[in-house]
């Protein structure tokens, strides 16, 4: 048997192994644990990436846990009985954005983070956070939304490690309270079909949800908890502050993490929830959130004195951007599919498209605390005169962020735009006005930071941290060059896998 | 290299061409202008309405766009009000964001 049978489950389990055991060697030597690091975070792309080549080639990839062979999803009778990871277009899709973000937040934590502040643990929390992230896009069992609370408990302990600081700890403190709750409101909807239907296999429980009122109050459940980890207005308030307070190695992992929860939400309304969502009604509500969310995150963005808070509330905005992409779609399934998977592209395609330029940003931010001591905008002017590589990649993701062509950001935002419009010009006004809102603070960020005389003489970024966001800016120049190229070849089967893929999901499952 | 949507295109390369024509002639405008200008002189010091501009003076983004932040202040205040910073408030935030997905959810 070769190992590419087994490349689904060794995608969470190689970085899950790597975060155990990365403080065992740093206790040996730290060049051995930055070996460590190196090996397990080239092995887990190079799984995720085998992973999506085999997904977008041959279709939907099964990995069953404990069966005689990794592909026998049921049991004598029909019953899915075991834990299963069911990767399809989708999942790759967000296997692809964690692990882009996943080895940029690394290659920059090497010469960001210092040693005697707490070095080994960040990279520990990275590694555990990494495997929660893909064991939540690669499950097929709700049981396994479990992945949630282990993203929850190390991108909480990641906000808040630096406890020789008073902030960090008191905004992991918020999320670690949302995120129980969030993950509280899930279990407790996960329990109820298994209650319903004795099973906890989304294929499996798909085909048996009819729409009773227990399964409308697990919808419910599902939509509160997830939407709230996603970071939705306005239940929103506890991202700005973990975004703002955590390092910036951990701040864009953060952003990854917030779209594994869309992830979740997506999974659930066109998968689990596909054959029995027969009105428009929660993709409107879906589409009212995320319309709220871009302009409630871009109004707050404006009046933030600190570049970290800045950013986050850019960050939360995008979310807002995918919601609406996606809440289109769902809103048109069944009456309108020709512009409904457009804006399904165009929500799905916004997701890897704000990893890069949000991701972008924190790192310029980070380089910026690093050099400064400070990310109060009005203590910050000059910095371009050192820091001409950090300005000029603030500027491209600023750019991107807002919307601007030929970056990717417009690419995306362009079909969520068009797609809306047709289902409401409204939604459409309020998505440009949340941009021309971004290009202005974000303007006005780097005016601020990176423009004027030399207030002071800072050093520049190292090397590796330069390579990280030259990474992230490379993804940015790329995906807005050649926009069709990426839709064609990623987007539209992610879209499609949940557009019109639910059908192949439980086949592929299920059998027959 | 088209971004088809169904209703139209995106194309960068188009956009990029548009582009360039545009900063070619920008540049021949600014080709064509006075030659007086000197690099590191008063020239390259702020306009602050005539006033003298301290040593090192360095006009902030919060300052360029004052007048922006005020236009919108009326409508940023009403969403600042309810970012609290109390955790009892997210928590609160959060029981309405379940009330009304329950509600939508039941009601259809």
């Amino acid at each position: 048997m070769t190992i590419g049978i087994h490349v689904p489950i060794l995608a969470i389990a190689v970085p899950l192994l790597g975060a155990f055991a990365l403080p065992i060697f740093a206790k040996v030597h730290r060049n051995l644990r930055d070996l460590w690091a190196i090996l397990v975070a080239a092995f887990t792309c190079a799984m995720v990436v085998a992973l999506a080549v085999q997904v977008f080639t041959s279709g939907i990839q099964l990995y069953t846990l404990g069966a005689a062979s990794p592909t026998a999803t049921v049991v004598q009778g029909g019953f899915p009985i075991r834990i299963v990871l069911v990767v399809d277009g989708m999942s790759a899709f967000m296997g692809l954005i964690t692990a882009l973000v996943g080895l940029a937040s690394l290659m920059y934590a090497f010469q960001f983070l210092k040693e005697e502040q707490g070095k080994t643990l960040a990279m520990t929390l990275f590694f555990l956070l990494w495997a929660g992230m893909l064991g939540m896009e690669y499950t097929g069992d709700m049981f396994n939304f479990v992945f949630l609370e282990v993203t929850s408990i190390a991108a909480c302990a990641l906000v808040g490690y630096r406890t020789w600081e008073s902030r960090p700890p008191e905004a992991a403190f918020k999320a670690m309270a949302m995120y129980t709750v969030g993950g509280l409101l899930v279990l407790l909807a996960v329990g109820i079909l298994y209650g319903e239907y004795g099973a906890l296999n989304i294929a499996y429980l798909s085909s048996k949800i009819s729409g009773t009122p227990l399964d409308k109050v697990a919808l419910g459940l599902l939509l509160g908890g997830l939407l709230m980890k996603a970071g939705t207005v306005p239940a929103h308030m506890w991202a700005p502050d973990a975004y703002g307070e955590a390092p910036a190695q951990a701040a864009i992992v953060l952003v990854a993490n917030t779209q594994a929860s869309l992830y979740g939400l997506f999974r659930v309304l066109f998968t689990l929830y596909g054959g029995a969502l027969s009105t428009p009604a929660v993709g409107w509500l879906v589409t009212a959130l995320g319309t709220l969310t871009l302009l409630v995150a871009a109004l707050m963005a404006v009046i933030q004195t600190d570049l970290g808070r800045l950013i986050a509330y850019g960050a939360v905005s995008q979310i807002g951007y995918m919601l609406l992409g996606v809440g289109v779609g769902l809103t048109v399934i069944s009456s309108r599919p020709d512009f409904g998977l457009v804006a399904m592209k165009g929500g799905i395609f916004h997701m890897m498209n704000d990893a890069a330029t949000v991701g972008l940003l924190f790192l310029a931010a980070g380089v910026v605390k690093r050099a400064c001591g400070t990310k109060d905008l009005r203590a910050l002017g000059g910095l371009g005169h050192d820091l001409k590589w950090t300005s000029g990649f603030f500027f491209l993701g600023a750019l991107a962020l807002a919307g601007i062509p030929p970056l990717n950001g417009f690419a995306s935002k362009f079909l969520i735009y068009e797609s809306s419009f047709r289902l409401s010009p409204i939604l459409t006004a309020i998505a440009v006005l949340g941009s021309i809102l971004l290009l202005a603070v974000f303007v006005r960020a780097f005016q601020g930071v990176f423009l004027g005389p030399r207030l002071r003489t800072v050093q520049p970024a190292p090397l590796g941290m330069l390579i990280a966001m030259g990474v992230l800016a490379a993804i940015i120049l790329a995906f807005g060059l050649v926009p069709d190229f990426f839709v064609r070849h990623m987007v539209t089967p992610a879209a499609e896998a949940l557009w019109r893929g639910r059908d192949l999901y439980l086949a592929a499952v299920l059998g027959g | 290299m088209r971004l088809v949507t169904g209703q139209g295109f995106w194309s960068p390369l188009v956009w990029l061409a548009l582009a360039a024509g545009v900063a070619l002639l920008a540049w021949a405008f600014w080709f064509r202008g006075r030659r007086t200008y000197k690099a590191g002189t008063e020239q390259d010091m702020p306009f602050l309405s005539g006033e003298q501009v301290p040593e090192g003076a360095h006009v902030g983004g919060q300052h360029l766009y004052w007048g922006f932040v005020e236009g919108l202040r009326p409508f940023v205040d009403r969403v600042q009000a309810f970012h609290t910073g109390f955790l009892g408030d997210y928590m609160t935030w959060l029981v309405v964001l379940l009330a009304v997905a329950l509600l939508v959810v039941m009601l259809t």
